[in-house]
């Protein structure tokens, strides 16, 4: 897998490296645009704001000055009130509350800027972190991919997301949330615009045009017998508009792709919504594994009659010819039928 | 043949106390042995032996643990049973044996480490799914079973720990 270098993120300003915090986000930004989002129509003084969110109007005016310098558009001062220009596609808690309503995933955690959303996912289930929290950032100094792929992630020009779960089933049987997380992504894109049909490749990479534009890393810790937690961590280009040349012919992002600029609230909040659904269809429905190994052989045109060229025990070629029952994908090859684990799978 | 169906030639075995059977049907193989001199068969687990000199291809994997066509099988690793002390860590899933968390970056373990319950050992990985298995118990890690890179059945022997008492 290559090192996917982001472009330059289009929507925000570019920010002064030292205005990023390097910790969690203020809770309270959130709160803000939540209140201005909710009188969209009018100014909103300084001292209301501070009473909703239970602040002094000096700080609310630091707060504000803070989201400026993150690229928010905010109009006003404090002699006349405050008020939205646009609502910002900036991924925090209370901006995507409306979308992820009744789904699992209610303790959501917003970075503006974080090493990987994977690592601190897998610490915090490990100190006990509820399932259902996510772990989502503007932009990760070290996005993981497989192995010692590094998914490098632009400022606020994709959606970098961990979610911990916590399924009630032995190890062997979790290795499907694999495929079930790539689906659910497609499922979210197709949501949001129905004009896009992205592909899946095998396990759960979700490509445009033969090029990747998601990226998957799941990491569980479990007993022999029984998970622990599961940590689904995903990774999607949305609004970068270059590559550089070394990535052009494998990598690329829905908007360049769709021609359109794409709200990632939006789409986050399709995904989560997907993912639930997926995951308590997985705990929930007995013949939920058979829907999603369906599901993944009529959605993928990996999952049959594909030349692919497998990197596993020295890598092989040969025609791909479905998923066994486990999910992993058989390949006919000329020494014979072989089934592969986890090398990566590459059009041939 | 589906994992169904193994499952119930297994247990008919069992049932008529038969302790070594071989089956090939198409480009499937089937090996079952039950463990020691004993005729009583286990309660739960068979074995499966890989095989020395087997073709430079991967053995194939298919719905249940399935080995190349087993010539006459040395055991490999060489049976051996372990002494009381010695614990055995086996892999919950089938998948590939990663001994670092990344290419290049040093094992997790190595023989002779003192280990802490709850450390990371490995990484076995199935479908970018990466399952950190972890040390269920406190001990000097005495043997390390299995090879970087090497796939792994569903409860292979992956390392013995020595208890500490």
């Amino acid at each position: 897998m290559p090192i996917i270098k982001l472009a330059k993120p289009t929507r925000l300003r570019p920010l002064p490296a030292a205005a990023v915090p390097v910790q969690k986000t203020d809770v309270r930004l959130g709160q803000i645009i939540r209140v201005l989002t909710d009188h969209a129509m009018v100014a909103v003084s300084g001292t209301k704001i501070g009473d909703e969110i239970g602040t002094s109007r000096s700080e609310v005016w630091r707060l504000i000055q803070q989201l400026r310098t993150l690229g928010v558009a905010i109009d006003g001062h404090p002699a006349t009130g405050y008020q939205l220009r646009t609502v910002p596609d900036l991924l925090l808690a209370d901006v995507l509350a409306p979308a992820v309503k009744g789904t699992l995933f209610q303790q959501i955690q917003h970075y503006y800027k974080i090493g990987s959303t994977n690592i601190a996912a897998m610490e915090a289930a490990a100190g006990g972190a509820p399932q259902g929290s996510v772990f989502v950032a503007e932009e990760q100094t070290a996005g993981r991919g497989r192995g010692a792929n590094r998914w490098h992630s632009a400022r606020s020009a994709g959606i970098y997301c961990s979610v911990v779960l916590r399924p009630n089933l032995p190890p062997s049987d979790a290795l499907i949330l694999s495929l079930a997380a790539g689906l659910a992504v497609q499922a979210a894109v197709r949501a949001i615009d129905s004009r896009v049909h992205p592909d899946l490749k095998w396990p759960n990479d979700v490509l445009l045009d033969d090029k990747k534009f998601c990226g998957i890393l799941t990491e569980m810790n479990a007993e022999a017998t029984r998970v622990r937690h599961v940590v689904v961590g995903i990774g999607i280009n949305v609004n970068q508009q270059k590559f550089p040349e070394d990535l052009r012919e494998v990598a690329t992002s829905l908007r360049i792709e769709s021609g359109k600029e794409w709200s990632r609230v939006e789409l986050l909040g399709a995904l989560l919504k997907s993912l639930d659904r997926e995951y308590r269809d997985l705990l929930e429905k007995p013949n939920a594994r058979e829907s999603i190994l369906r599901r993944f052989a009529e959605h993928s045109s990996y999952a049959r009659g594909k030349n692919v060229h497998v990197e596993e025990n020295g890598g092989f070629e040969g025609v791909t010819e479905g998923l066994d029952a486990r999910g992993f994908l058989r390949v006919r090859t000329a020494h014979g039928l072989r089934t592969v684990l986890s090398g990566t799978v590459r059009a041939k | 043949m589906n994992q169904k169906e193994i499952k119930e030639l297994i247990r008919f075995l069992k049932e008529e106390g038969i302790t070594e059977f071989e089956l090939e049907r198409g480009d499937v193989k089937i090996h079952v042995k039950w463990g020691g001199d004993s005729a009583a068969p286990p309660t739960h687990e068979t074995r499966y032996y890989a095989v020395h000199g087997a073709p430079p291809v991967a053995p194939e994997l298919g719905a249940v643990p399935v080995v190349p066509p087993p010539a006459p099988a040395p055991p490999a690793p060489p049976k051996e049973e372990p002494p009381e002390d010695l614990h055995i860590v086996r892999s919950p899933i089938v998948g590939t044996f990663y001994e670092s968390p990344s290419p290049g970056s040093p094992p997790f373990v190595k023989v002779g480490d003192m280990i802490a319950a709850g450390q990371v050992l490995c990484i076995v990985e199935a479908m970018k799914l990466m399952n950190e298995i972890e040390a269920d118990v406190a001990g000097e890690l005495v043997k390390s079973l299995v090879t970087n890179g090497q796939p792994i059945e569903y409860g292979q022997e992956l390392f013995a720990i020595r208890v500490r008492k």
